[in-house]
């Protein structure tokens, strides 16, 4: 009896051993770099080398806000922690610097990584969708990456090239019809998504320069112009990266070529252009375009909040768009984390930014397009004009938005009304 | 000379043995960081082939490796080949561009050959720019698709690409090993010691240079299909200027003139990084600091190589062990 008893405790506690066991078990498996005091996040993005420059403040503006956010309480009492790594626009390095912040760091997300071939390469060797890390708000405009299937973890944030292409040739056939317009792109998918968009608008173009990604420069530049001025081009479109604009807007200045300038967002950020060492007049003028409003506009509750923080955490540095972009990345974060529960999880966290993320508050003035069923971020620009300085700033003063999709879908005036800022610019 | 080559053969088998099983017992992160240094530990061999062996510089091995690298992902991707072939073709194209390298080369020494290289590194890569079948900017994508089945399912894509890598790296150090221990790797060493008492004694200078420069460039191929395979793409910015500055870093870190001292090169490449992140975040230091120091401190491991072990450690450590026993003779 007695060792019928015996065998019956050893039975018994071991039953108990193992439900105890289990249930300790729960908490062990918390979600990945989510702990009771922080909530970890990664980003790789070029911080040395000819490809950092203005990129280089992404991290800095990020954190900017990030540091205000946890002065303030961060997401729901746990601070959240950026690690930032470098990797110097170069793939090998994204790759290995991302399995870096995945594997041995154990972030719960990766933040804003840059470059379409670096994105391309952690997609395909880290796979961040096989080990289910979400990839929130990529920088790169590239249509491609919004495709669900086949990246189904990514989230992208700028609106693609191929919106952007579509916007303008609304533009030209509201503003410049009959004029000959000329078109200077990258021999690459950037062109290609550009061309995609052009050809959708129907823009017919008297001229079009490709120029192969690297050959860009002053003497190159030069045999551009001869291209358009032979072609007669009234507006000339500038579809590039920041050096191939300010090399042919210097040149351009010396030869006393003055076109209607119209700048992709990509080559037209002035501070950008101004680091290259042509002077920010050279913009005068030009139109541009930008989903977001314009960085010296302190009437803009968003401008005005972030440019606030971000004077008091990087003083001296100017607030410009990478400044503005990297700011409103974070912002969006912060406002995903906290809509994924009290104890988020990777799995909470795409899910809140299907469920919720086209309603988040964000400087953008053109909506985004997050669901259930798709990943695409902001979806259109509106028009403005630089000032001597450089400075975009809406035509006529106000805001006019146009929003489109990367397919065939029509370009049309947007109507979204932007949510307010939240209290005190932190998430609710 | 047979018992040595049988000890040889053991020796790289035991080798393999241990990084065998090695692979299951650390982390994901360090078989990625393994198969790194494999790649690292080929291209390296490359270089001190050429250059350690024969007298020959190359500021433009990167260029040759993306050849092998866009050579193996084309194959791939146009005519669906199992990957091992992929491989010997990336190694056929890069010997055939270092051929043609090798006979320019042939005609240069010194800075010229140097500046000749290094032009190749700059402008090779982003060639691939002109051509659509090269993916341009973003580059293709380079899939040699998961482990087999028959490993098992908790088998991970990194520790298959280890293998391969680890082999590949064992492999050709072997064949290294073996045309240095051979009559060439004589004929590059009397060269590389003294160009007219080589010719004099009856080489033919140009054509032993040339067959240096394809070895050596057939080796760099391979490593650049390998480093593309752990990336699973290929574009010209993975092949930038600076990757074959850090190969010519570490070969002259290894020794120029040891092959073994390959390993130590690699293996400061890979892990320099990482030591730099850990102080850096250890003394709390500003981004700007943190982000320049692994460059730094390669910069500062090299300068330090030169002044005091201008061969290479394990040379350096050869002769004071001949040193030592020639006094106590």
């Amino acid at each position: 009896m007695k060792a019928m008893n015996r065998r019956k405790l050893i039975k018994v506690s071991a039953v108990l051993a193992a439900v105890s066991l289990a249930v300790t078990a729960v908490p062990a498996q918390a979600a990945v770099g989510v702990s009771s005091r922080e909530i970890k996040l990664g980003m790789t993005l070029p911080m040395t080398g000819t490809a950092s420059l203005g990129y280089n403040k992404i991290p800095g503006a990020a954190k900017a806000y990030f540091d205000y956010l946890n002065k303030n309480g961060g997401i729901n009492g746990r601070k959240v922690k950026l690690i930032v790594k470098d990797d110097r626009y170069v793939p090998t390095e994204a790759v290995a610097k991302t399995n870096e912040l995945i594997l041995k760091d154990k972030v719960m997300a990766l933040l804003a990584p840059l470059g379409t071939a670096n994105v391309k390469a952690v997609a395909a060797s880290v796979n961040p969708a096989r080990r289910g890390v979400p990839v929130l708000f990529i920088n790169t405009g590239f249509s491609g990456f919004a495709e669900k299937k086949k990246y189904p973890t990514t989230y992208t944030v700028l609106p693609s090239y191929v919106m952007e292409a579509k916007i303008m040739g609304e533009y030209i056939k509201d503003n410049f019809a009959g004029k000959k317009i000329g078109l200077l792109y990258q021999d690459d998918d950037f062109g290609t998504d550009a061309l995609a968009g052009f050809k959708t608008a129907g823009v017919n173009f008297a001229v079009k320069v490709a120029y192969a990604s690297g050959s860009q420069g002053a003497a190159a530049a030069a045999g551009w112009i001869t291209k358009f001025k032979a072609a007669e081009a009234d507006v000339v479109i500038l579809f590039g990266v920041s050096s191939a604009t300010s090399a042919m807007l210097g040149v351009a200045a010396q030869l006393k070529y003055a076109p209607q300038w119209m700048l992709g967002s990509v080559g037209g950020d002035a501070t950008t252009i101004k680091l290259t060492g042509v002077p920010a007049g050279v913009l005068y003028n030009a139109i541009g375009f930008s989903p977001v409003p314009a960085t010296t506009d302190m009437k803009d509750e968003y401008v005005k909040f972030f440019s606030d923080i971000y004077a008091k955490a990087v003083p001296g540095s100017t607030f410009d768009l990478n400044v503005l972009l990297g700011m409103n990345t974070a912002f969006m974060t912060a406002q995903a984390l906290q809509a994924a529960g009290r104890n988020p999880t990777r799995k909470s966290l795409m899910a809140a930014i299907d469920s919720k993320g086209a309603s988040f508050a964000n400087s953008a003035l053109v909506p985004a397009g997050y669901s259930k069923t798709s990943h695409v971020g902001l979806t259109g620009y509106w028009v403005g004009k630089y000032s001597p300085t450089g400075d975009l700033s809406p035509i006529g003063g106000t805001y006019v938005t146009y929003t489109t999709d990367s397919g065939s879908g029509a370009v049309v005036k947007s109507t979204y009304v932007r949510p307010a800022m939240p209290a005190k610019g932190l998430p609710n | 000379m047979h018992k040595k080559q049988s000890r040889d053969i053991f020796l790289f088998i035991l080798g393999g043995v241990v990084l065998f099983f090695l692979s299951g017992m650390v982390d994901e992160l360090r078989v990625y960081q393994g198969a790194t240094i494999a790649i690292y530990v080929i291209a390296i061999s490359s270089i001190i082939l050429l250059t350690g062996y024969s007298g020959q510089v190359s500021l433009g091995h990167g260029a040759l490796m993306a050849v092998g690298a866009y050579a193996a992902a084309v194959t791939r991707i146009e005519f669906k080949l199992p990957i091992i072939l992929c491989f010997v073709v990336a190694v056929l194209l890069a010997a055939i561009g270092g051929a043609l390298l090798g006979a320019a080369a042939a005609r240069l020494s010194g800075p010229y050959l140097a500046g000749t290289t290094l032009a190749l590194a700059i402008g090779l890569p982003s060639l691939a720019n002109q051509f659509t079948v090269l993916g341009g900017e973003q580059g293709l994508l380079f899939d040699v698709g998961f482990p087999p089945l028959s490993l098992g399912e908790e088998f991970t894509q990194y520790k298959w690409f280890f293998w391969i890598a680890g082999l590949a790296a064992l492999i050709s150090m072997w064949i290294i090993k073996n045309i240095l221990g051979s009559r060439y790797g004589r004929t590059w060493r009397a060269i590389r010691g003294n160009e007219v008492a080589a010719q004099l004694s009856g080489i033919n200078i140009a054509r032993s240079k040339i067959l240096a420069f394809t070895i050596s460039a057939g080796i760099a191929g391979l490593a650049g299909a390998l480093l593309s395979m752990t990336i699973g793409t290929v574009s010209p910015s993975a092949f930038p200027l600076a990757l074959s500055f850090s190969l010519l870093a570490g070969a002259v870190l290894s020794g120029l003139t040891t092959l073994g001292g390959a390993m130590i090169g690699a293996v400061v490449l890979v892990a320099i990084p990482e030591i730099a992140d850990v102080v850096a975040h250890r003394v709390g230091s500003s981004e700007r600091v943190t982000t320049n120091l692994p460059g730094f401190l390669v910069s500062a491991l090299l300068i330090l190589t030169v002044l005091f072990v201008p061969n290479g450690p394990v040379e350096q450590h050869r002769a004071r062990k001949a040193k030592h026993l020639a006094l106590k003779k």
